[in-house]
């Protein structure tokens, strides 16, 4: 998927279903949105969906570092390219 | 130490309405909220009992996703209701996250509708691959739900308790959030107990022939307890909460004094988990007196348990008599709710709080004839102008536990 596809997806989940208003690509996630561990958990099931594959531990607990949804969009984009590999 | 212990908040969702004043119509124009069991897709169709209490009203709850992530629907009621009881205290945010409130609020089995969900993960094999339990779910539907979606809700930093003893949730909620004041552990308590729409409950009484089954097509004329015709209990929902003080605080801040707690009894039959008993539940009363300091002719009002089963309301009748005589006007409330499980306590509580406070008594609805195992007692002969000084809160579950709670008429507290 490219990143525009990606993004789309992504910002849809986040509207949706995490109840989003207005999101910014470099709001910070916590600070602006009251995204929380409890969130990136339950977001990463929905990734898993989006990308059509399970993540491995260690592919999840990278994603405890995303910040922004710039963020979530350089992770995904890793993420396929190393499956893709 | 030794503190009086008052009441100065309450609220209940229940089968017969929101708020006093719905309730309050209910009870006096003898209107029931048993209603046809919904269909759960499940298992309604292998229940013989389709009979319900339901709460079939809108509700406007007003709660951020952020709140909502964690709650199922039993936390819907709960936190509504501890949102009102706290709104109507008028407590400042600084006393609610000082460490010295607490809450103690429990229901049967937290959420099975969220349960039910993970099951189906499991047993249908769905989307394996994937984290298809949710993240969430376990706070969703964990056994302490309610009382941890209260505290995160409102900032709560004091003691938990979470009980979780069927039909003594929340009576021993009110009863240990009162021991927790009274003995200056904490200095008020929001104690209560919620239960949601949930037909594995219904299943499990069913199974166990306690259920009502004779009345499916006329659900309001079920349960019927002390009757000569009543065929068992009916299953229901809703919440309620109550907010305990400290007696001299809450005068200090000019808080309404709805009530004071002034006894409360629990213990166990210490044998059999299903069958009543009446060693058990005699020695239960005479405890909450004792623990009031005051004789059994001093309580004017028994709300029974009264589940409308065959031998419950025999054996409660008496217990009643042998600790009573003929004293106290008694009347059971489920007739009118159903039998709300884990929050029939304080629902109980609640509903006799609201007759205290506006001078009448309501009558154990659908008691055509009573049975003659049962007629020892003074029945609330209809409703009924009465001003109550001190009323009596009895709740019995499954698995021996009992417990008795004993108010005073806020009126006569002051």
């Amino acid at each position: 998927m490219t990143r525009d596809v990606l993004q789309g997806k992504i910002l849809t989940i986040l509207v949706q279903d995490f109840e989003f208003q207005q999101p910014d690509l470099d709001d910070n996630l916590r600070d602006v949105h009251g995204f929380d561990s409890i969130d990136a958990i339950e977001l990463l099931g929905k990734i898993e969906r989006v990308l059509g594959f399970p993540l491995t531990r260690e592919e999840k607990e990278k994603a405890m570092e995303i910040r922004t949804i710039n963020d979530i969009l350089n992770y995904l984009e890793t993420i396929q390219q190393g499956r893709a590999q | 130490m030794k503190r009086r212990v008052v009441i100065t908040a309450c609220s209940a969702i229940t089968p017969i309405g929101y708020g006093k004043e719905n309730i309050v119509q209910s009870l006096q124009q003898g209107r029931s909220g048993v209603k046809p069991l919904r269909d759960d897709g499940l298992l309604t169709g292998h229940i013989h009992s389709r009979v319900f209490g339901t709460v079939d009203y809108p509700i406007a709850y007003e709660f951020t996703r952020s709140q909502r992530k964690t709650m199922g629907p039993v936390a819907y009621y709960a936190c509504q209701v501890a949102k009102d009881v706290l709104a109507e205290s008028g407590l400042p945010q600084e006393f609610i996250s000082s460490g010295r409130l607490g809450v103690a609020f429990g229901s049967t089995h937290g959420s099975p509708t969220v349960q039910r969900e993970i099951y189906k993960t499991f047993f249908q094999n769905l989307e394996t691959e994937f984290s298809s339990i949710g993240a969430v779910d376990y706070l969703r539907s964990m056994v302490h739900t309610t009382a941890v979606n209260i505290t995160r809700m409102f900032g709560i930093t004091g003691r938990v308790i979470a009980s979780s003893t069927a039909c003594t949730t929340s009576s021993q909620a009110v009863g240990f959030g009162y021991e927790m004041v009274k003995y200056g552990m904490q200095d008020a308590m929001l104690c209560g107990g919620a239960d949601e729409y949930d037909t594995t409950t219904v299943a499990v009484f069913d199974n166990l022939l306690a259920c009502s089954v004779g009345y499916n097509d006329r659900p309001e004329c079920t349960p019927r307890p002390f009757d000569k015709k009543r065929d068992g209990l009916v299953v229901g929902e809703g919440g309620g909460a109550v907010l305990l003080e400290e007696y001299e605080a809450a005068k200090k801040r000019g808080a309404p004094i709805l009530a004071e707690v002034i006894g409360f009894a629990c213990n166990n039959n210490g044998g059999d988990l299903i069958l009543p008993n009446l060693q058990g539940i005699t020695s239960t009363l005479r405890l909450a007196l004792q623990d009031a300091a005051i004789g059994p002719e001093a309580v004017e009002y028994i709300c029974a348990h009264a589940t409308a089963t065959k031998m419950g309301d025999i054996i409660e009748s008496q217990a009643i008599e042998a600790v009573y005589g003929r004293g106290p006007f008694v009347s059971g409330l489920k007739s009118y709710t159903g039998h709300t499980m884990g929050t029939c306590g304080v629902i109980e509580l609640i509903m006799t709080l609201y007759m205290m406070a506006d001078g009448f008594l309501a009558p154990t609805l659908n008691l055509d004839e009573i049975d003659s195992r049962c007629a020892m007692l003074t029945h609330t002969p209809g409703l009924i102008e009465a001003k109550t000084n001190i009323a009596a809160i009895q709740n019995f579950a499954f698995g021996g536990v009992n417990t008795c709670l004993l108010v005073k008429n806020g009126l006569e507290a002051v």
